[in-house]
């Protein structure tokens, strides 16, 4: 009957489970690939060579400069769209506002194999889209190219929508409707109100937002690869190349290229939030 | 103060026209023999028949479905237990429960597959089993998911004082964790399993890199089909987006009703 | 001893020292309330009793056993705490039922026993909802029943009726109080509310910064404060130091502070001359009605002095008139702390 410390301590074993999963499967598999980055794929000891090898090799180069630039653009274009779009539903509630959330809810899980061959089907190079531009004489249409960089890049934007509009939508419930009209009874017009009070107060979301986009961006891989196979310079699709390939598994490479591809998240993560951290001085709430 | 109302509904309309324009177009052209003008030309439902007559297809959803279980269940239990021993015994120790569970968010599939496939493809041991591996990452990858959930549903029934007002009643507190708090907490971990549920069944990376060509699902089905007969990928696809569509309206579903159940309360 | 005795208790929170030493006895049968300002160690000691808080040092005996190091589930108390505590998955009966499901009484002992409380607390037709269908009063109802169906040997009630509103507040005052009596459950009740404490307690503890600063009956609390925070925190009292008190009556009283209870002051239009009472003239700075009474502030010689007064239309006093205060001398209390 009496309770003692003592066999407080016997329930540490239902941590047991959790630990040996995420230990199996999250912490060593992740602590491996950073040490062998560091390892030649020849056999030897400590090196930087596979970084080494990242800098100098033209693919590796342009895997990594297309992955950023492919990953900003849609994220930006992503977060502006995002924004009409969760402004649109904060400003207007009702049918039309749920209808949205729903379909944004259902695509949101539309990415990868599927929406690879939705584009096919859509913009390929006998695509509905492109058939449809010769026929109405439309260029941009019938001269759409989805294999390329640029091409792709409708892809992107296309799944960073649904995520980018449902992260900010609860953002805009901390605009409260009061301020707008203390603004408006203190002469400010609209445009002043979003300028001033509006966006500096969601800023902190949007920035959030954006480096969600980013990784998320930066990551996309069953899409890409559906498209291309393992025929473009982007980070992901390399990555597995180091690692599937039909040559010879070049862990040591493959590891450094996860590896710079993990610190590029990471310096977004931080960059956002230093920039972040000026927004929320005012004491705007996140 | 009359504002411009049409704005805010042409911006929602064109999102959504956008969006559902790629799955509106994969619909009907599973369904029409020829589309190459601007109208789609012979109706039928061919694809689907052929399906759901194909073996390969029909075992492929049952990987899907299988391959989701197992993952699911394991996370539940081990999140739950860990869950217990840290907010009740060791709350210092929750925080880094917490970081572990968050990592899986930054590192996505094709990390996390090449890694795992890169420590134990050479093992001697049990680990190298190739569906072993894909199990494991699976259950890191919506580790996340169900961390968040699960921890929000304590946060919202107050577990704390549930625990409590038990213990004062003579239950142990075990008996209360399990007996109490979870079932009350059932709506969110439910919600939080079909959110893993739309993840694993959208999986390809994790799949290939790990289970190569060895146990394909519906991904892989759709990939290797689309290779060769684009109309017939084309109902795998549906097919796919329906399941999908299913169970994220469930998701909704079933969080509407759980908020709605919260907000009831009758006033005085 | 009493029937529940503290003996020294001290809890810390690590750097922050709740309870400094707390002795305290409780009758059998007694309703006794815990009463002080947020932060004060009221609810502490309540946990500490309870089991859910363990003392860093001191002992707690119950019925003359020393219960210190018992589990919560073996105590025999029963608690009813803020709020949220019902079980949510689980109707009101079987939220009640749950006690006497722990102790394994029989199915049909349980059915009978939760059906009877269900009418003492005036619930029997809400037996097979949920919690979520029932206002808050109703909840807290609940959750008085399930406590005390398990006849436990102390009853602990912690702020269960600060999440509910004025009006039904008082119902459920009389109603706890009712009850208490009826089944003689000696019951440790915590409140920040004075009023609330007035109505239900036997003998009230006031708690001052983990340290109990006075106690006694609500007569006792109410009519001799002990110290400037017991006279603060319990009635309306105008509080002055010695030397405001002097400007105001041009009398020198020997105490560090004097307290006045407002209803006792009272206004004179004309001069009356009394050497049993202080005499302090004013003029009227304010006032503020609170239904049957008037709080008039007069400024006495730079000093705020109030003064309630029963309302009556034809004697409403204006701002800037002239009065004169006359205060029984005896009703004065002089505080040394």
């Amino acid at each position: 009957m009496i309770k003692k410390a003592s066999n407080k301590y016997l329930y540490l074993l239902a941590l047991v489970p959790f630990l040996v999963v995420a230990l199996l499967y999250e912490i060593l598999p992740l602590a491996t690939v950073i040490y062998k980055s560091f390892l030649p794929d020849t056999g030897g000891a400590f090196t930087l060579e596979n970084y080494q090898t990242i800098a100098s090799k033209l693919l590796y180069r342009k895997a990594i400069m297309n992955s950023l630039k492919i990953s900003l653009t849609s994220a930006f274009v992503g977060i502006v769209i995002a924004f009409f779009g969760a402004r649109a539903a904060h400003e207007r509630p009702g049918k039309m506002n749920r209808a949205f959330t729903a379909v944004l809810n259902m695509v949101s899980n539309f990415a990868g194999i599927p929406l690879a061959f939705a584009y096919m089907i859509l913009l390929g190079n006998t695509g509905l889209m492109v058939n449809i531009g010769k026929e109405l004489g439309i260029s941009a249409l019938a001269n759409y190219e989805l294999y390329t960089m640029n091409g792709m890049s409708l892809i992107y934007i296309y799944f960073q929508i649904p995520l980018s509009t449902l992260l900010l939508i609860p953002a805009f419930d901390g605009v409260h409707k009061q301020w707008k009209e203390a603004c408006t009874l203190l002469g400010g017009t609209p445009g002043v109100f979003w300028r001033k009070i509006a966006i500096p107060v969601l800023m902190p979301s949007i920035l959030a937002t954006f480096s969600v986009l980013f990784a998320n961006a930066l990551a996309a891989y069953a899409t890409i690869y559906a498209l291309m196979m393992d025929n473009v310079a982007l980070l992901p699709v390399q990555i597995a190349g180091c690692f599937t390939g039909e040559v010879r598994i070049r862990a040591g490479l493959g590891g450094a290229l996860s590896v710079v591809m993990m610190v590029l998240m990471l310096l977004m993560i931080l960059l956002t939030n230093a920039i972040s951290r000026r927004f929320q001085k005012g004491g705007a709430r996140r | 103060m009359k504002e411009k109302r049409a704005a805010p509904l042409a911006v929602m309309l064109l999102v959504m026209i956008y969006l559902l324009i790629p799955l509106a177009v994969s619909i009907v052209y599973s369904l029409f023999r020829k589309w190459t003008g601007v109208l789609p030309e012979g109706f039928r439902l061919d694809n689907y028949i052929a399906l759901f007559t194909d073996g390969e297809f029909l075992a492929s959803v049952g990987r899907s479905i299988a391959m989701c279980i197992v993952p699911i269940a394991a996370t539940i239990v081990i999140v739950l237990l860990a869950l217990f021993v840290t907010t009740i015994y060791f709350p210092k120790l929750e925080k880094y429960v917490q970081i572990i569970c968050m990592i899986p968010y930054t590192i996505q599939g094709v990390i996390l597959s090449v890694s795992i496939l890169s420590l134990y493809v050479g093992s001697p041991t049990f680990l190298s089993n190739r569906l072993l591996m894909l199990m494991g990452a699976y259950c890191v990858v919506i580790l996340p998911y169900i961390y968040q959930g699960i921890r929000n549903g304590m946060r919202a029934v107050h577990m704390p004082t549930l625990i409590e007002a038990a213990e004062m009643l003579g239950a142990s507190k075990l008996y209360a964790f399990f007996r109490v708090v979870v079932p009350n907490i059932l709506s969110a971990i439910i919600i939080s399993s079909l959110l893993a549920v739309g993840i694993i069944f959208g999986d390809y990376v994790l799949i290939r890199n790990l289970a190569g060509t060895s146990a394909p699902n519906m991904q892989i089905y759709l990939y290797q089909t689309m290779k060769h007969d684009s109309t017939m990928a084309s109902a795998v696809f549906v097919i796919i987006m329906l399941t999908t569509f299913i169970i994220t309206l469930l998701v909704l579903l079933l969080q509407n009703k759980d908020t709605k159940r919260r907000q009831q309360q009758v006033k005085e | 001893m009493g029937y529940i005795h503290f003996e020294n208790i001290h809890k810390d929170f690590g750097q922050n020292k709740v309870l400094k030493g707390i002795t305290m006895d409780v009758e059998r049968g007694h309703l006794v309330t815990l009463l002080g300002p947020s932060g004060c160690g009221k609810s502490t000691l309540l946990r500490c009793l309870a089991g859910l808080e363990e003392v860093t040092s001191g002992t707690v005996s119950l019925d003359g056993k020393d219960i210190t190091h018992v589990n919560p589930r073996d105590r025999g108390i029963g608690m009813v705490f803020q709020q949220y505590s019902l079980f949510p998955n689980m109707s009101v009966a079987q939220n009640v039922a749950f006690g006497l499901n722990m102790k394994k009484v029989p199915k049909d002992t349980i059915s009978r026993k939760v059906a009877e409380i269900l009418k003492i607390v005036g619930l029997e037709d809400k037996a097979e909802q949920y919690p979520n269908q029932l206002s808050g009063g109703q909840q807290q109802r609940v959750a008085l029943a399930r406590a005390i169906v398990t006849e436990p040997k102390v009853l602990l009630l912690d702020e269960p009726l600060s999440a509910i509103d004025a009006k039904l507040r008082r119902n459920l005052q009389v109603e706890i109080r009712r009850i208490q009596q009826d089944f003689g459950m000696t019951t440790i009740f915590v409140t920040h509310d004075q009023d609330e404490a007035m109505v239900m307690s036997d003998v009230i503890h006031l708690f001052h910064n983990g340290l109990i600063e006075q106690s006694g009956t609500p007569t006792e609390m109410y009519t001799q404060p002990v110290s400037k925070f017991a006279a603060s925190f319990i009635g309306n009292y105008n509080i002055l130091s010695a030397a405001d008190f002097q400007k105001a009556s041009g009398e020198a009283v020997d105490c560090a502070d004097v307290a006045i209870r407002p209803e006792i002051v009272r206004i004179n239009l004309e001069v009356a001359d009394e050497s049993k009472r202080f005499h302090m003239e004013g003029e009227v700075v304010n006032s503020l009605s609170h239904g049957n009474l008037m709080r008039y502030t007069i400024l006495c010689g730079g000093v705020e002095i109030n003064a309630d007064i029963m309302f009556e239309k034809s004697h409403l006093l204006e701002i800037g008139q002239k009065v004169r205060l006359s205060i029984r001398k005896t009703n004065v209390i002089l505080l040394n702390s």
